[in-house]
């Protein structure tokens, strides 16, 4: 594979990551977002695939492997399946922030994270570095959405969007943060989806909605 | 391996085991295998301080042992001296709790651990290894403190009060010491002496641990955890508590300020020297309006704890003016009142837990004629009660008057700050010397002489045969320390020259000799000039007073019918007057109700009369702290509404300013 060629996938691949997380703020649909969340998981694994495929090594390529099945097959099918059967719950139906603000504090988060991550492309500017603010970016953009949604179910893409954002800043920092930490650390993700789709369900079993604010009474 | 490390190696393994064994035995089996276990450690303890005292060192580190900073102990003559105090204390309440302690497991495998806890304070030697041994010292002490919770509900409050001011001490100490830590290469002792430091810097460190430090020792202002706790622990454990445990407070004034820090300017000294001032007057005042015999005791233990912060007050100003011997002299009486008050209060602790044994009473107004049921215990909290009022040949008499010749001699030699502070402590002593006569008298004869003023009290009954034994014993080490001095004034005075340089400060056999300036004291002499006076007196009355045939008679009661014990004096009525002298000083809060017969209001059917002496520093104080703190949780508490969206928008907003702050300062 050619410089060019490298660089212009990578880049590809880093701005669909980043097109993504933005369309998820956009969107209010729940199938929607949850199929744009796969989409992300691809881009995601295209990214580890193009570095891996740069670096010519096998272990990455089982990395990028292991990418696509758990985000774009097994975590969006977990997030649908705490979908199906909750039609009232299907939109996002009042958001705290709306989804123009959503955009435009979108905008400001990204350019925070290009500003942040300035010191750390200096250390070692490579075509990789170069990419690793928009993982910090979707990791802002991932916690704006488990701020300003209400439904568990946005809450749960939250959590995925920053969990993805910090896989794809340790890929291109460190082209690779070794296959027993990758795999640990996606154990880890799945375990949380699995708790955060019972939580959800539970929750819309008890109180026929799964708006996070019906929770304030618990508080001591 | 010699002496000194044998034995503290000795003490802690035996302290270690103690509690293992005191967790597996059978209840009937464990005070005995508690007491012969602390008594073990505490004889280890008293051997490895007395190597310490004789001059035998010794250094170990283990940087393995402890994370980041590892375990380092070692022996000077400073570390011997409390060490031994500690070990002999723990000996004494060891033979006292054979028969005494009857508490739960848990609280019986805690004490040799407190125990061992103490003995390690003195002897580690870097600031890692002090801050450890401190805390689990802090926390040992704490589960004592409630080891009878299950019997009173108090116990709960003192716990709580102790386990607070504890951990405040702790944290000021912490601060303190690791800012001193980081100016310096290393934190073990020796590195930290070397260390150069700006004097803002040495100063800060200096208040800081000398916060931490004076809240141990039982010291004004953060004196409120003693008179809650030491009544509310078991007595063998107040015993160790106020003769063991406060004394590490004065060893790390010492050993900070004199030893690490190097001395430092005058005001330092001028802090400490007012603050014990004010302790032993304010300590020693409240004791005297004190009803309740264990609460009395710990007050006691403030004002002695004041006395001996007003000698090393001293010590550090005339070492700070040049004057070494006379700073020796002042830092030698100091440990002596140290050593002097371990052993009376002990004895006096370990009486009252006698007379809370035999009575369950500690109310002073409702005890009195003890001396028929419990002649032992009334003779030993005598000779204790003696030994604590600072009177010839009492115990505390040689250490004061040591005190006050370095105080006297303190004043011609300085210039400046000593002209005026000097003359002042020396009133201060003499005040404390005079009230703590008339708290002692107070205490042993409204408790145990006169009639008894309650059931309990006329039922009372001798202790069994160990704690007898502690309590002779305890009272046998003050007696000798109150006639020969001069076995332990050596090595106290070597002590002392660890902290401030100079020679020793005394010298002679019977007679206690000063160095360097004019004085001379023999305590043999005078017990023996004593003794023979009252058997003179004695004997001579009985030789010239004209014998008579003994008759039985009524006793005369001026004709007000059958002497009863509502006629003797309370303790309350014998402190009224004092009271009203520092009336202005206590604020007591009085409250006389009269109740008139229906039919007259001219004759009176009852009158109700209630006195309180509530702490007068503790209620200024402490409440505003307080209330602040609550309001500062109250307004926390609007943070925190129960949305988990605006939790998580905290964390947000914090993440993204701490980024914009970082984007832009970089």
């Amino acid at each position: 594979m050619s410089e060019s060629l490298y660089t212009q996938l990578l880049y590809l691949a880093a701005g669909a990551f980043l097109l993504t997380a933005v369309l998820i703020l956009w969107r209010r649909e729940l199938a929607v977002i949850v199929r744009i969340l796969a989409l992300q998981g691809l881009a995601l694994a295209v990214m580890v695939a193009v570095l891996a495929a740069r670096e010519g090594s096998v272990e990455l390529w089982a990395v990028a492997g292991g990418i696509a099945v758990l985000r774009v097959g097994v975590l969006p099918h977990l997030v649908r399946r705490a979908l199906t059967g909750a039609e009232a719950a299907r939109r996002e139906s009042a958001p705290s922030v709306n989804v123009a603000s959503s955009l435009l504090a979108a905008a400001g988060l990204t350019l925070l994270g290009f500003a942040v991550s300035q010191p750390l492309v200096a250390l070692a500017p490579s075509p990789a570095t170069q990419a690793v603010p928009v993982g910090v970016t979707v990791v802002l953009i991932g916690f704006l959405v488990l701020v300003t949604r209400r439904r568990a179910l946005s809450q749960l893409v939250g959590f995925l969007l920053l969990d993805n954002g910090i896989t794809a800043v340790g890929f291109l920092t460190t082209a690779g943060v070794g296959l027993v930490v990758e795999v640990g650390v996606s154990l880890d993700v799945l375990l949380a989806v699995l708790v955060l789709q019972l939580l959800a369900t539970r929750m819309r079993e008890t109180f026929g909605d799964t708006d996070l604010d019906e929770l304030r009474e618990l508080r001591d | 391996m010699n002496l000194a490390s044998l034995g503290l190696a000795g003490a802690v393994t035996a302290g270690v085991v103690t509690a293992l064994v005191a967790v597996l035995v059978p209840v009937r089996a464990r005070p005995v295998v508690t007491g012969a276990g602390l008594v073990l450690t505490g004889a280890a303890g008293v051997a490895a301080g007395a190597a310490g005292l004789a001059g035998v060192t010794f250094s170990v580190s283990w940087p393995a042992v402890l994370p980041l900073t590892g375990v380092a102990f070692g022996m000077d003559q400073l570390a011997g001296l409390f060490l031994a105090v500690t070990g002999g204390v723990a000996l004494i309440a060891g033979v006292y709790g054979v028969s005494y302690s009857r508490h739960g497991r848990a609280a019986q495998a805690t004490l040799p651990l407190f125990v061992v806890a103490m003995l390690l304070v003195p002897a580690a030697t870097s600031v890692g290894t002090l801050l450890v041994c401190w805390e689990l010292m802090a926390l040992t002490s704490l589960l004592l403190v409630l080891a009878e919770h299950r019997q009173r509900p108090e116990v709960a409050v003192a716990g709580r009060w102790y386990a607070v001011l504890t951990h405040l001490g702790f944290a000021t100490i912490l601060c303190g010491l690791l800012i001193l830590v980081a100016h310096a290469p290393g934190d073990s002792f020796a590195d930290l002496r070397a260390a150069p430091l700006p004097g803002g810097v040495a100063g800060l460190v200096f208040v800081l641990t000398l916060v931490g430090f004076t809240s141990k020792a039982g010291i004004l202002p953060l004196h409120a955890w003693l008179p809650r706790a030491h009544p509310e622990a078991p007595s063998h454990v107040s015993a160790l508590m106020s003769a063991a445990m406060v004394n590490l407070g004065v060893y790390g004034v010492v050993r900070v300020g004199l030893d690490l820090l190097g001395g430092g300017p005058r005001w330092w000294w001028l802090v400490v020297l007012g603050l014990g001032a004010v302790s032993a007057v304010y300590g020693i005042l409240q004791a005297a309006m004190s009803t309740d015999l264990k609460r009395l005791l710990g007050f006691s233990t403030t004002e002695n704890l004041g006395l001996v912060l007003v000698g090393v007050g001293a010590a550090g100003l005339l070492a700070a003016g040049g004057q070494r011997v006379l700073a020796g002299l002042a830092l030698a009486a100091a440990l002596l009142h140290v050593v002097n008050h371990a052993a009376f209060k002990t004895t006096l602790f370990l009486a009252a837990g006698s007379v809370l044994h035999a009575t369950g009473v500690r109310d002073l107004d409702q005890l009195g004629g003890l001396r028929r049921g419990m002649p032992v215990t009334t003779a030993v909290f005598g000779w204790g009660a003696l030994a604590a009022s600072a009177l010839p040949p009492g115990t505390a008499f040689v250490s004061e008057w040591l005190l006050l010749q370095a105080l006297v001699h303190g004043v011609p030699e300085g210039g400046g700050a000593e002209a005026v502070v000097m003359p002042v402590a020396v009133a201060v002593v003499a005040l404390t010397a005079g009230l703590a006569v008339a708290t002692f008298v107070k205490a042993f004869g409204v408790g145990f002489l006169a009639r008894p003023r309650s059931r309990q009290a006329g039922e009372a009954h001798e202790s069994p045969p160990s704690m007898l034994a502690g309590m002779v014993l305890a009272a046998a080490v003050a007696a000798v320390l109150a006639v020969l001095p001069t076995l332990v004034l050596p090595a106290v005075g070597a002590a002392a020259a660890v902290a401030v340089g100079g020679g020793p400060a005394t010298s002679g056999v019977l007679t206690v000799r000063l160095t360097g300036v004019a004085g001379e004291l023999s305590p043999l002499v005078y017990a023996v000039a004593l003794l023979a006076a009252v058997v003179l007196v004695l004997g001579g009355l009985r030789a010239t007073a004209t014998r008579r045939a003994r008759r039985a008679a009524r006793l005369w009661d001026c004709g007000g019918g059958p002497l009863s014990a509502r006629m003797e004096y309370t303790a309350t009525s014998f402190a009224e007057p004092l009271q009203r002298v520092f009336d202005d000083v206590l604020e007591p809060e009085q409250d006389v109700t009269v109740d008139h017969v229906e039919e007259s209001r001219y004759l009176v059917r009852a009158v109700e009369y209630r006195r309180a002496v509530p702490d007068r520093v503790e209620r200024r104080l402490y409440p505003p702290v307080i209330a602040a703190l609550r309001a500062w949780g109250e307004a926390g508490r609007r943070l925190a509404t129960g949305s988990v969206h605006r939790y998580l928008g905290y964390g947000f907003y914090t993440l993204c300013g701490v980024l914009l702050v970082l984007a832009v300062i970089s």
